[in-house]
């Protein structure tokens, strides 16, 4: 009887939260009639698509989808996801089409439909500037090459690995692939030509050593059989712009070999210039770490409590809960939750809940292993002194036990706190604009990413000493209230 | 009249039979003391007068309610039990007052003032008025002790069962718990007491019952059980113990 009261209520609390959810996260469930395109793209693809200084994100796609839309009339709204993330994205129809200087294969046409070729790339190689050993294929043998993933220079890479006896090592992000060779680690990078030299003309210290590839073509994409107008316009527009001479402003803003910006890159002179975005990341980082560990306290004790309770249906649901956020990596959920359940179930979800809905999940599962640890390791006295009064199980708890249980969980609940703030880093990869993301996208600007990583680093570790500093001493004024 | 019937009450745990088949019966206002050698199921019977264990088999009734029936709420049948256990069990998040407060409080039986008011006279009279605003954790044993049975009185049960009260208290500290324990038997507090206290049980039971490995061997008025056991296994506990 007194069970039954309650689980009804622990019911009702989860309804409530569940409500809660649904009004505070941005879920958009798919609009056959919605006049807004929403396009994926890459974050670090310059000189394609980047952001600049003033945090806009430019680069020949960005101008191009401006310049067909205005052409067209019709509105986008520009989401910069990483390209995997924008691949997925559109696989699973969380947005209307892709412009990530994505090239045209036929295997993605068996996904997708492509718009005519808006660029003709090229694969090229290049090694480190003062390396004078490696000038063709042939020095390759036995030496490890860095390609970015589900790019063409990958492809190309594989497709001459065995005839030229190199290993191939694969990045998420062009920046990390540069860093790569330019420390040693592998001696060339394969990739689209235009990027390279893009590179180059950063000062990212690698040369070209090779001639052009012909390469495939890049296309602007949509899910097969879905979206044709928005197709038409793209291709129309495309027309339009080439017999503007538009194109090949275009063209020649980015791609024109032109004398090198002066650039500050000092430590003082990049975190001048990155602050802004990074702070904004920060500030990201702070509301899904704080948001999620808010849920996750309240997920944490109601599956703590099922964890522990006589009915044995609800300790299994509690257990398989648990088992599952803890055996399976925090980016394994990520993409679950963003991409795999809104294709299954076909609605559509913001990053930024999916990312919430993610940490809480995960953490929630934590923290009811920590709430169970709390509550099992309270005398088990204290439960019988507090029934034997008749106080029924739910008060006995919340004013006996529970509240012994919470010092007891203190430290424990400020290492979850320091853990799900690190792992708000894992989010970049669905596209959540964090701290690490931020980082990423400067990294794909200016490519400096030994210094960036370390301003970045220095971030987090400023604010994880501040957050411990603060939870510490608000522990032990915990403490000495209660002695 | 019959405050307290158990029949045929049987307890496991997986395996192990702790309590075989146990009659016992508790009149309105008697004093009952259980001894027994360790492990003889005497506290496990104890725990299943108020259902903190869950019997395996037979039937506990208290104040004509059936404990062992699945419909009654168990909650209201502890209000009018007071239990006092061996290890005090004061809630260490609590202060004095409040640990005896809490329960009436929260169960509606009385106003924060009214329960106020009952916990400082309770505490007057186990001697420890002046520990209202202390924390258990500054509280000797023995005072401990005295503040778990105002605790339980602060409920105003009509059965008290102590566990072992003074097991766990230094030997300078037994008098004072005790002491307490006499008076409400003086008042006519119906009482279950599992002890090793011997010289007390004499002193303060209407009847004493001896318990050995599941079973009520033997019980009667103090004088037959401790002047003139009868069975073999009580002879051989008594004189080990008052040895």
């Amino acid at each position: 009887m007194e069970k039954t009261y309650n689980f009804t209520r622990l019911f009702m609390l989860m309804v409530v939260l569940l409500t809660a959810a649904n009004l505070f996260l941005p879920f958009n469930y798919a609009k056959a009639e919605e006049k807004t395109y929403t396009i994926a793209t890459d974050i670090t693809f310059a000189p394609f698509e980047f952001q600049d200084t003033n945090g806009d994100f430019v680069g020949i796609d960005m101008d191009l989808v401006k310049a067909i839309a205005e052409d067209q009339g019709f509105k986008y709204e520009m989401k910069p996801l990483g390209f995997n993330a924008a691949v997925q994205a559109l696989e699973s129809k969380q947005v209307d089409a892709v412009i990530a200087g994505m090239s045209i294969t036929d295997e993605r046409k068996l996904k997708f439909d492509f718009s005519d070729p808006y660029f003709d790339s090229g694969i090229i190689m290049a090694v480190n500037k003062n390396n004078e050993t490696v000038s063709s294929y042939k020095d390759l043998k036995g030496k490890r090459v860095a390609v970015k993933t589900g790019t063409e220079g990958a492809t190309f890479a594989q497709s001459i690995q065995d005839k030229y006896g190199f290993k191939i090592v694969t990045f998420d992000d062009s920046a990390n692939m540069y860093e790569d060779v330019k420390t040693g680690n592998s001696v060339a990078v394969f990739d689209d030509y235009p990027v390279l030299a893009y590179g180059i003309k950063q000062g990212n210290g690698l040369k070209i050593v090779t001639n052009k590839e012909a390469g495939n073509s890049y296309g602007f994409a949509v899910s097969k059989g879905e979206n044709a107008e928005l197709l038409k316009m793209f291709n129309d527009g495309l027309t339009n712009l080439k017999a503007s001479g538009k194109y090949q402003d275009i063209m020649d803003k980015y791609l024109e070999t032109g004398s090198e910006q002066a650039k500050d890159n000092g430590y003082f002179g990049l975190l001048k210039e990155s602050l802004p975005s990074l702070l904004s990341g920060l500030k990201m980082t702070l509301i899904l770490t704080v948001v999620s560990l808010l849920i996750a306290t309240v997920v944490g004790v109601i599956f703590g409590l099922m964890r522990i309770a006589k009915n044995k249906a609800l300790r299994i649901i509690a257990g398989i809960y648990v088992d599952i956020f803890r055996g399976t990596p925090l980016i394994v959920q990520a993409f679950f939750i963003y991409f795999g359940i809104p294709a299954a179930l076909d609605f559509r979800i913001s990053a930024v809940a999916a990312g919430l809905i993610t940490l809480s999940l995960n953490a929630g599962a934590y923290m009811a292993e920590i709430v169970r640890g709390g509550i099992e390791s309270v005398d088990k006295g204290q439960m019988e002194a507090a029934r034997s009064l008749g106080l029924p199980y739910g008060k006995a708890m919340s004013k006996v036990v529970l509240p012994q249980a919470v010092q007891l969980m203190i430290p424990a609940f400020i290492n979850q706190f320091v853990i799900t703030l690190k792992d708000t880093s894992i989010l970049s990869i669905i596209g959540i604009n964090e701290l690490t993301q931020s980082g990423k996208i400067i990294i794909a600007r200016n490519l400096e990413s030994f210094q960036m990583w370390i301003i970045v680093g220095i971030m987090y570790f400023i604010v994880i000493m501040i957050l411990t500093k603060v939870s510490n001493v608000l522990e032990r004024r915990i403490k000495n209230g209660k002695a | 009249m019959e405050k307290l019937k158990v029949t045929n009450l049987k307890k496991s745990y997986g395996d192990l039979e702790v309590l075989k088949s146990i009659d016992l019966q508790v009149k309105e206002g008697e004093v009952v003391c259980l001894i027994g050698p360790s492990g003889s199921g005497k506290s496990t019977l104890l725990r299943c007068l108020n259902m903190l264990e869950e019997v395996t088999g037979g039937e506990v009734i208290v104040n004509n309610v059936k404990l062992t029936d699945k419909h009654t709420d168990i909650n209201k049948v502890r209000e009018n039990i007071g239990m006092v256990f061996q290890h005090f069990n004061l809630f260490p998040n609590l202060n004095i007052l409040d640990n005896i407060t809490l329960a009436p409080v929260e169960l509606k039986k009385a106003t924060k003032e009214q329960a106020k008011e009952t916990a400082l006279k309770l505490l007057d009279r186990v001697g420890l008025k002046d520990k209202a605003k202390a924390n258990p954790a500054n509280l000797s044993g023995g005072q401990k002790q005295r503040v778990a049975i105002a605790r339980a009185l602060a409920m105003n049960p009509d059965i008290m069962l102590f566990d072992e009260p003074t097991s766990a208290l230094d030997p300078e500290m037994v008098g004072e718990v005790l002491a307490v324990i006499k008076q409400l038997a003086q008042e006519g507090m119906t009482m279950v007491i599992v002890t090793h206290e011997m010289g007390f049980a004499k002193e303060v039971a209407d009847r004493v019952i001896f318990m050995d490995n599941g079973y009520i061997v033997e019980q009667g008025s103090p004088q037959e059980v401790f002047g003139n056991p009868k069975n073999e296994r009580t002879k051989d506990f008594l004189n080990k113990v008052l040895s």
